[in-house]
């Protein structure tokens, strides 16, 4: 009881989080501290696990053992026929709202123009007023330089566009921690920096954010943490620059240089 | 002409039922369509498989004979289990509304099924990620996209669906075939009424195309 006294609050805390699939071991015990305004950068070949990792923290995936605690709260689990399951289904809706994720394919609704998309959640999750919901999101899609497409609906836009929609999205819910599963992954090249940008500045205002990227450039200037997976493992942790600079593990080396050709 | 003037009343009351029967039977029958559908999709084979098994084995069986089972069948099976002097029967209206609502239901499940599938899984996980609740995720995400895949097959099932309520005029519905039939036996003019029933039908199936036309634009929106 006494553990959220003891640290300062942190953000998120994860802590010795496995994932298999059948025999199958994806995750084999990772752990991590965000404090507020931390920027985490988690780096990884495909295959590493970082992607799951982060669908693990918002319960997307289940996982097999460990503990996520976001603001102190530690997520409930339980088993159901023998297979772990989240014990309370009211308090992972409540943590997701405030652990708001952008997807790597954007995720849209194809069926609600840019603003219904923007407002919708917080509406039904937060149980915002229409009009209190609509502000904040005309505030969001300026932000993210939408504005203008706020009736357009998704299929309409380019992919760039698109990801800085889902990211107004996340951002009207206002997130404790944003998770980011490969935001510029899908994008053509020349659309990549325009949703960059926007993540950059959302770094340099504070907020606390979780990014699973190839981006090692995005990692370097923008987070202060770095994380790099191998094989379902913390390879590599540290300070971005540092690590980078002068990194400890052969696997993190490779994969720089195999980065940076 | 005459005779068409003095037999319209007759076929209007004809006309209400068939499309009572018929709205009754759309509305029922997507609603036990999705029922289906949702078990159908199941991850628990105890629920999935035994709905296959029967919708399969509705689908295979000619309507007709399941209104005869439900209509016949059902009264002398109350009648077995209520005894000879019981007077409870099976209405027309609700042998035939039960028997065009499982067929409807069967196929329904089929077109809902493939609806289903065909929403991507990222549009559910986004709902997730936002904290929304199952029900909200099914209601205001799954459900909207559904309708738009779903709702050629629905046209085509409900356009069965209202030339089918003439087959229960056969066990004694007052709908528009029978009426039809009626006015055509006693004014002895049977074309001038058989013609007036299809056009009646031909007019219901022309209005339900146009507004089906209409919630197919609106449900295609952003797409």
């Amino acid at each position: 009881m006494d553990g959220g006294a003891r640290t300062p609050q942190l953000a998120l805390e994860v802590s010795d989080l496995h994932k298999s699939y059948g025999a199958h071991q994806v995750l084999k015990g990772i752990s991590l501290q965000a404090e507020n305004r931390d920027v985490v950068a988690i780096l990884g070949s495909s295959g590493s696990g970082k992607s799951t990792f982060l669908r693990c923290i918002n319960l997307l995936e289940t996982p097999t053992k460990g503990a996520v605690r976001v603001d102190g709260e530690l997520i409930k689990m339980t088993e159901s026929r023998g297979e772990p399951a989240p014990a309370d289904h009211k308090q992972v809706e409540r943590i997701r709202s405030k652990l708001a994720m952008v997807f790597q394919q954007f995720n849209l609704w194809q069926h609600l123009t840019i603003r219904e998309n923007v407002t919708i959640a917080q509406v039904k999750v937060l149980g915002r007023s229409e009009e209190e919901a609509i502000a904040k999101a005309e505030a969001m899609m300026e932000k993210v330089g939408v504005a203008d497409k706020r009736n357009h609906y998704p299929s309409q836009l380019s992919g760039g566009q698109q990801q800085r929609v889902a990211i107004a999205r996340a951002l009207a819910m206002d997130p404790e921690v944003m998770l980011f599963d490969e935001p510029t992954s899908a994008l053509d090249p020349e659309l990549v920096n325009e949703v960059l940008k926007v993540m950059r500045s959302l770094a340099e205002e504070g907020r606390t954010m979780l990014v699973v990227t190839h981006e090692t450039g995005f990692a370097r200037e923008a987070a202060n943490k770095l994380l790099f997976l191998h094989q379902g493992l913390v390879e590599e942790s540290g300070d971005p620059r540092e690590a980078m600079a002068n990194p400890q593990s052969e696997r993190f080396r490779q994969f720089l240089t195999g980065n940076l050709k | 002409m005459t005779n068409l003037i003095e037999f319209l009343p007759l076929l209007m009351r004809g006309l209400q039922i068939t499309l009572l029967l018929a709205v009754c039977t759309l509305i029922l029958g997507v609603l036990l369509g999705l029922v289906l559908a949702m078990a159908k999709l199941s991850k628990n084979p105890w629920i999935s498989r035994p709905v296959f098994a029967v919708t399969n084995f509705l689908r295979g069986i000619p309507e007709f004979l399941i209104l005869l089972i439900i209509f016949f069948g059902g009264t002398q099976v109350l009648g077995n289990i209520l005894g000879p002097e019981s007077s409870i029967t099976v209405s027309p209206f609700g042998a035939g509304l039960t028997a065009l609502t499982i067929v409807f239901g069967s196929y329904a499940s089929e077109t809902f099924r493939a609806a289903f599938q065909s929403v991507p899984k990222g549009q559910l996980e986004a709902a997730h990620a936002c904290g929304f609740t199952r029900w909200q995720t099914f209601r205001y995400i799954q459900m909207p996209q559904i309708w738009r895949v779903a709702i050629p097959g629905l046209s085509n099932l409900w356009q069965g669906a209202v030339k089918d309520t003439a087959l229960v005029s056969i066990v004694g519905l007052d709908d528009l075939m029978r009426s039809a039939n009626q006015a055509a036996q006693t004014s002895r003019e049977p074309f001038t009424f058989y013609l007036a029933a299809a056009l009646m039908f031909l007019a219901i199936t022309l209005v339900s195309m146009w507004l089906i036309g209409l919630l197919e634009k609106r449900a295609n929106r952003g797409f």
